[in-house]
Order: structure tokens, then sequence, then C-alpha cells
């Protein structure tokens, strides 16, 4: 272990821990996908930073949205997101989750994946290449050193209003609140 | 080989055009009443495979055509028969060919979903790949997408700057 790091450690454990042990949930939405399978694989290696892909959203804190985003895949999005345990990262990856990239006339793909559920940090281009996703994880780390990515709470504040956007481009959810949604009179 | 097929193919069917092109295509015009029995004299000379069934929106014609795709699977023949129907574009209405190629089925119901084209006979229209419902069938070509996606998708605020 890096010695300078030792004070980090004794400071925050568990951040240390949540920082060098992100486990990607494997979940493929568009063209960007394409470029996981080496990441993980023996020739970039991801598990050097950490990173490993796991099968269920149940085990898993890093979310990675690779691709152009239809509104069937946000509906199972939504869900993934929803059943992963706190804390949890979002990484938007590619152009198209930002800004709906090259799909940004078309009918049936959502623009901005930030209106539905909160996204930690995004990785530019279309597609990044594999070197893209580690410079995104190293900032990742920064941003879990300095109590910056924290969507998830954004997400359980704010959760009124991100439900309000999931429904009213989905039409009714036909899944219960993740949580309590105080009425207004 | 292929020349011959075209001919008897000419001389069995009436109201039919048909050319060769790249030697590996053989294109077929005809009418739509006729498909079902075209369809079968080719699966009967073993083209036993319907590689696909698409759709062209001709809006300057006010047609739809509809475009079926065989290939063959025991033949040592590369050749692919395009076969060509423009149907009304008012009025999209056409027999399944389910039962002459099973495989059919999603490709009619996704015709259905993009392009409104009623498949009389088939068992289930439903939903394929869209979750929303829209007025014109979004594959048409007078569907206004950027219109419509700005409509929609700009229409929905940012979490945190909503009044
Ligand atoms: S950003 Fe490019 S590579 Fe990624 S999903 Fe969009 S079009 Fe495909």
């Amino acid at each position: 272990m890096d010695r300078n790091k030792i004070s980090k450690w004794l400071k925050g454990p568990a951040k240390m821990g949540h920082k060098y042990s992100l486990s990607a949930i494997y979940f493929c939405t568009g063209c960007g996908i394409i470029e996981v399978p080496p990441v993980i694989t023996a020739r970039w290696d991801a598990e050097r930073f950490g990173v490993i892909p796991v099968a269920s959203p149940r085990q898993a804190n890093l979310f990675l949205i690779t691709g152009y985003v239809s509104l069937k895949t946000l509906k199972a999005i939504i869900r993934t997101y929803e059943q992963m345990p706190d804390p949890k990262y979002v990484v938007g990856f590619g152009s198209c989750p930002i800004n709906g990239g090259m799909y940004w006339d078309s009918y049936n793909t959502i623009k901005h994946l930030d209106k539905y559920i909160p996204v930690d940090g995004w990785i530019a281009g279309c597609m990044p290449r594999p070197e893209a996703i580690f410079i995104g994880v190293t900032h990742l780390w920064t941003l879990i050193d300095k109590d910056m990515a924290k969507g998830y709470v954004k997400y359980r504040e704010k959760y009124e209003s991100y439900r309000k956007n999931q429904e009213q481009i989905l039409g009714k959810l036909e899944w219960k609140p993740l949580y309590p949604i105080r009425r207004r009179k | 080989m292929n020349k011959e097929l075209l001919t008897e193919i000419l001389a069995t069917f009436k109201k039919t055009q048909g050319y060769i092109e790249k030697d590996n295509r053989l294109f077929i015009e005809t009418k739509k009443e006729i498909v079902p029995a075209l369809l079968k004299y080719f699966k009967d000379k073993s083209f036993d495979r319907l590689a696909m069934v698409s759709c062209v929106d001709r809006i300057n014609e006010n047609k739809l055509e509809i475009i079926y795709i065989l290939t063959s699977f025991c033949l040592d023949n590369p050749l692919n028969i395009i076969l060509k129907i423009k149907i009304s574009r008012n009025e999209p209405e056409l027999d399944t060919v389910i039962p002459i190629f099973e495989n059919a089925e999603p490709y009619e119901r996704e015709i259905h979903e993009l392009f409104g084209v009623d498949f009389i006979g088939h068992p289930r229209l439903t939903p394929l790949f869209l979750e929303r419902e829209y007025e014109i069938p979004p594959f048409r070509k007078d569907f206004d997408m950027r219109k419509y996606s700005e409509e929609l998708f700009d229409s929905v605020p940012f979490v945190g700057d909503e009044k």
C-alpha cells in the first residue's frame, strides 16, 4: 500500500474501500458497450483499477451507461439503479447520454440522462476509447475523495422531481416509489 | 439458370415485372394479391429462407413499398430474390405471410408499429419496440421527428432547475 495514503485510510476507511472496489454492473444500453469487454479483460484489465463487472445490480456500485438510452432502456435503467445499494455512482459514457449525441432529433431516445437519474460523471466521445474509461475512473476517485460524487444523496433528496420527470416521459410507472413521496396540499 | 428462373416466373404469374441486377439479385415487382402465391412458389423452388421483410415510404407516389427478401439455404446459388409490392398509403392493408414463412411475424409487427401497415390475419399486432403512442407512425416521412423530440424531451426540466 502507498504509505502516503495511510492517513486517508485511517480517516475514512469506508470511503477508501468504495473508491478502490468499484463493481460495475454489466448493463449494455447502446453501442458503447463494445468498449467494455476489452476494458475488463486482459487487454486493458480494469481490475488494476479495482473495477470489476458484476452480474447483479444488488452487488454493484458503479453504473456505466454505455450509449444511447431509448425509452424502453430508460425504464430498465431506472429499475436497475433503484435496486443498487448506496453508495452508488453513475457514469454516462459517450455523447448520447450527455445531450443526445447523434440521436439528438430521434423520436425514441432521451436526450439528457441526468433529467431522470443523477449522474456523477461523464465521459465524452463517440465512442470513448478504453483509456477514457480509466481516466473517468480516476476522476471518479477524486470525486469520491472530495465527497462530490453524491448523486445517490441527490436522488433521495429530490426523488419527487426525478419521479415526476420519469412519469412525464414514461407514463405511469408500474413499480412503487423508492422513497416516500410527500403529497403537497 | 437465374435467367431461366426469371422467364419462368414471368410466364407463370401475370402482372409481374422482373429484372436481374449484379448477377445475384432478382427483382420482382408485383401486385399484393399475388404475393402469397409467389412466396409459395419460391418456397417450393427451395428458396426457403425469408431473410427479411422491409418497408419504404414512397411519399411522392402516396404509396408504401413492402419488400420481401428470399435466399436459399440448400441451393448452391447465391441468389437474393427481392419481391416488391406497393400498397396504398392511406389504407395500408396486406395479408400476412405467416402461414408460408413463420419467421415473418416480428418483421410484420415491426412494420405495423413503425409504418402503420395492417397485416390481416396476424395473430398479435402488439407494440414491439415503442413505449409511447404516436399519432403518425414514426417511420413515415411526414412524421416531424425534430418537432416531436423538441416538444417531448425538451419539455422535461432538469432536476434542480424547476420552479
Ligand atoms: S455516443 Fe456514439 S458510440 Fe456512444 S451510443 Fe452514441 S452514437 Fe453510439
